[in-house]
C-alpha cells in the first residue's frame, strides 16, 4: 500500500477542517450578538413552537422511511446495470428484471397488509395487520 | 456477456428463494382458514431443494467453484447443506402444530424460516469474507423478527430485543476484524488470505482482527463469554425458533468458524488455537455449572446447548498443536459433533414441545410422572438427554468419543488438560440431564397438573414424525457411527487432509 495515495484524502481533510472551523469561529468573532426571546426559541418553520420535540408519532412514518430506503438502494443496483446496458445484453436484463419484480412483492406485501391506508378506522386496521381469526373460531 | 453460472450448483438456493417468495404471496391472497397451505409449500420447497444435493453429490465433476472462487460447492459445502435441509425440515414440522395453535403471522413465519435456512446454504459455499458476511446475516436476520414472534409476550418481545442487540454488536465486531484482515492482505477470498497472511501470523494487527472474528462468531455460536442472550432468547421465543437457534443457527456459525480458522489463517493456529481453548474450557465448565441450578426445561436446554458448543471448540484448540494429518481429523471431529448434536437436540425441544403441551408448563417439576402417563414421549426423552450425555449406545456417545479422540491425538500437555475439563464436565452434565429423565419417569404426578384428556391427548402428527426421525438418526447412527463418519471425514477436503 502506497501512503502518497492517500494524499488528496489528507488536503481534503484539511481543508474541510479549516474551512469549518474558520465558519463557525469567524461568525463567532465578528457576528454582532442582540439576542431577544424569539430568537432564542427554536426554529420550527417560523411558527411558534408548543410542543416539546421528543414526542411518540405513529410507527407509520417508520414505514414509508424503511420503504424509501429500499427503493433508494434497488435505484443504485439499477444505476450500475444502466451504464453496462449493452454489454450485459439479455442475461442483465433478466437479472435486473427478477431483482425489481422482488422489490415489487416487497411493496405489493405491505400494500395488502395495509400499512400504507393512512386513515383507515383502529378496529379495522387491527384486523388486518393481526389477521386474527378470534370471531371465526368462535 | 453472461457470467459462468453453474445452475445446477445453485439450484439447492434457488429452489429455497422460490419458495420462500411463493409462501409469502400465497399468505397474502389464502383466505384465513386455508392458511395451512403456507405450511405444505414450505415443507415441500425444503424437500425439494434436497433433491439437487443429491444430485450433485453424485456428480463427477468434483469442485464447482463460481464468481472467482467466491462460491464453491465442494464436499464440505454439500455435506453441510445436506444437514441444514434436514434440521430445517425437522424444525418446519414442529413448527406447524405450533404457529397453527398461536394463530396470526403464519405466512411470514415460513418465509422468515425459510430465508434463514437459505443463508445457511450460502453460507456453506461462501469462499470470501463478503459472500460469508451476508451469509451469516441472511441467517440471522430474520431470527431477530421470530424470536419475538409472540408479540403479545413481554418475554419474547425481551427475547427478540436481546438476541438482536447482542447479534448486532457481534456482526460489528465480525465487520472489524474483516475489515483489519482486508486492510492487511488486500485479499477478499480465503484462499488469497491464506497466500497473502502466511508470514504475517505474528502481527499485532493480524492477532486482533483474529480475535474480533472470533468473538463475532462467538456470539453466534452462544460461546461463553458471549452466550448472554442464548438463555433469555430461547426461553422467550417461540420453542421451534429456540430449536433452531439452538442448532441451524448454531450450527452456521460454526460452519463460518471452521471455514475461515482453517481455510483462510491456516498458518495462524497458534494464534486461534489458545483463543479457542479458553473458550472451550469456560463454555463447557460455567455453562455446565449454571445448568445444574435451572428449573425451567428450556433454559436447561439453553445452557446445555451452550457447553456443547463447549465440546465442538475443543478440537479447534487441537487443531493448533497438530500436524497437516491431525489438522484433518480435528475438522472432521467438530463436523462429526455439530451433525449428531443437530439430531439429538432438535429431538430434545420436539419433545419439550410435546411434554410442555401435555403437562401445560415448561417448568422441570411439572413434568413429574410424565412417563406414567405418556411412556413413549417419556422414553423418547430419556433417548434424546441420554443421548445429550453422551452414555453409550446412543450417537452423542461418538460424537465425545470422536471429540476426545482429537484432543488426545494432538497429544500436548494443553491438550490433555482441556480433555481433562472435558471429561469432568461430561459427568456434570450427565447430573442435570439424568435428573429430567428421573423427573420423568420417577417422581409422581403433580397436584397441578392438567387433566386427564389432556395429559393423555395425542401428540400432533407432525411434531411425532419430527421425534421419530429425530430418534432414528440418534439411535442408528449409535450403533453405525459410520454413517455419520462417512460424511464427516468427506469435509476434510477444506482442512487439506
Amino acid at each position: 500500500m502506497n501512503l502518497a495515495d492517500y494524499l488528496p484524502i489528507a488536503i481534503m481533510l484539511l481543508l474541510v477542517i479549516v474551512f469549518a472551523g474558520a465558519s463557525i469561529g469567524l461568525g463567532n468573532l465578528l457576528g454582532p450578538r442582540r439576542p431577544t426571546p424569539e430568537k432564542l426559541a427554536p426554529y420550527e418553520c417560523g411558527i411558534v413552537p408548543e410542543l416539546e420535540p421528543s414526542q411518540r408519532f405513529p410507527v407509520k412514518f417508520y414505514l414509508v422511511a424503511m420503504l424509501f430506503v429500499i427503493f433508494d438502494i434497488e435505484i443504485i443496483f439499477l444505476f450500475a446495470w444502466a451504464v453496462r446496458f449493452r454489454e450485459l445484453g439479455w442475461f442483465g436484463l433478466a437479472a435486473v428484471g427478477i431483482f425489481t419484480a422482488l422489490v415489487i412483492e416487497t411493496l405489493g406485501y405491505v400494500w395488502k397488509r395495509g400499512a400504507l391506508d393512512w386513515n383507515i378506522p383502529r378496529r379495522a386496521r387491527y384486523r388486518l395487520s393481526h389477521d386474527v381469526a378470534d370471531e371465526e373460531a368462535a | 456477456m453472461a457470467p459462468d453460472i453453474d445452475y445446477l450448483a445453485l439450484a439447492p438456493e434457488i429452489t429455497l428463494a422460490v419458495t420462500a417468495v411463493v409462501v409469502l404471496l400465497l399468505d397474502l391472497f389464502l383466505p384465513r382458514r386455508q392458511k395451512y397451505w403456507t405450511a405444505i409449500v414450505a415443507v415441500l420447497g425444503v424437500s425439494f431443494a434436497a433433491l439437487p444435493l443429491i444430485a450433485l453429490a453424485v456428480s463427477d465433476v468434483g469442485d464447482r467453484a463460481m464468481l472467482g472462487g467466491s462460491f464453491v460447492v465442494d464436499d464440505f459445502a454439500l455435506v453441510l447443506k445436506g444437514l441444514f435441509v434436514i434440521a430445517g425440515y425437522l424444525v418446519l414440522l414442529m413448527s406447524v402444530g405450533y404457529v397453527e395453535s398461536d394463530r396470526y403471522y403464519q405466512g411470514e413465519y415460513y418465509f422468515l424460516l425459510l430465508m434463514s435456512i437459505l443463508g445457511s446454504m450460502v453460507l456453506a459455499s461462501s469462499r470470501d469474507l463478503i459472500t460469508l458476511f451476508i451469509a451469516v446475516e441472511l441467517v440471522s436476520q430474520p431470527m431477530y423478527l421470530l424470536a419475538g414472534w409472540r408479540k403479545g409476550d413481554l418475554r419474547s418481545n425481551e427475547a427478540s430485543l436481546k438476541y438482536f442487540l447482542l447479534g448486532v454488536l457481534a456482526s460489528a465486531l465480525l465487520l472489524y476484524g474483516m475489515s483489519f484482515v482486508y486492510g492487511l492482505t488486500g485479499e477478499l477470498t480465503f484462499a488469497g488470505i491464506a497466500a497473502e497472511g502466511a508470514g504475517k501470523a505474528g502481527e499485532p494487527a493480524f492477532i486482533m482482527a483474529i480475535l474480533f472474528i472470533i468473538a463475532g462468531f462467538g456470539f453466534k455460536v452462544s460461546a461463553v463469554p458471549f452466550h448472554f442472550w442464548a438463555p433469555d432468547t430461547y426461553e422467550g421465543a417461540p420453542t421451534p425458533v429456540a430449536a433452531y437457534l439452538s442448532v441451524s443457527s448454531k450450527a452456521a456459525g460454526f460452519v463460518a468458524l471452521l471455514v475461515v480458522l482453517y481455510s483462510a489463517f491456516p498458518d495462524a493456529s497458534g494464534v486461534w488455537g489458545p483463543a479457542v481453548w479458553i473458550l472451550a474450557a469456560l463454555s463447557m465448565t460455567l455453562a455446565n455449572l449454571t445448568a445444574l441450578r435451572q428449573t425451567n426445561i428450556v433454559r436447561l436446554l439453553a445452557y446445555s446447548s451452550v457447553a456443547q458448543a463447549g465440546f465442538m471448540l475443543v478440537p479447534f484448540a487441537a487443531a493448533a498443536t497438530t500436524d497437516a494429518v491431525g489438522l484433518g481429523e480435528a475438522f472432521a471431529a467438530t463436523v462429526t459433533y455439530i451433525v449428531i448434536y443437530a439430531f439429538m437436540n432438535l429431538g430434545a425441544f420436539a419433545v419439550v414441545i410435546a411434554g410442555a403441551r401435555k403437562t401445560g408448563t415448561g417448568d422441570i417439576e411439572g413434568w413429574g410422572g410424565l412417563g406414567s402417563y405418556a411412556p413413549a414421549l417419556g422414553a423418547l426423552a430419556a433417548v434424546f438427554f441420554f443421548s445429550l450425555a453422551g452414555i453409550p449406545p446412543l450417537a452423542g456417545w461418538i460424537a465425545k468419543l470422536v471429540m476426545f479422540g482429537a484432543a488426545m491425538g494432538a497429544g500436548s500437555p494443553w491438550m490433555i488438560a482441556l480433555a481433562v475439563i472435558a471429561a469432568i464436565n461430561a459427568v456434570i452434565a450427565l447430573v442435570y440431564y439424568a435428573r429430567v429423565v428421573k423427573t420423568i419417569w420417577m417422581d409422581p404426578v403433580p397436584a397441578t397438573a392438567p387433566e386427564e384428556e389432556v395429559r393423555t391427548a395425542s401428540v400432533a402428527g407432525s411434531l411425532g414424525l419430527a421425534i421419530g426421525l429425530s430418534a432414528a438418526v440418534v439411535v442408528v447412527a449409535g450403533f453405525f457411527p459410520s454413517l455419520v463418519t462417512f460424511f464427516s471425514d468427506a469435509t476434510k477436503v477444506l482442512a487439506g487432509g
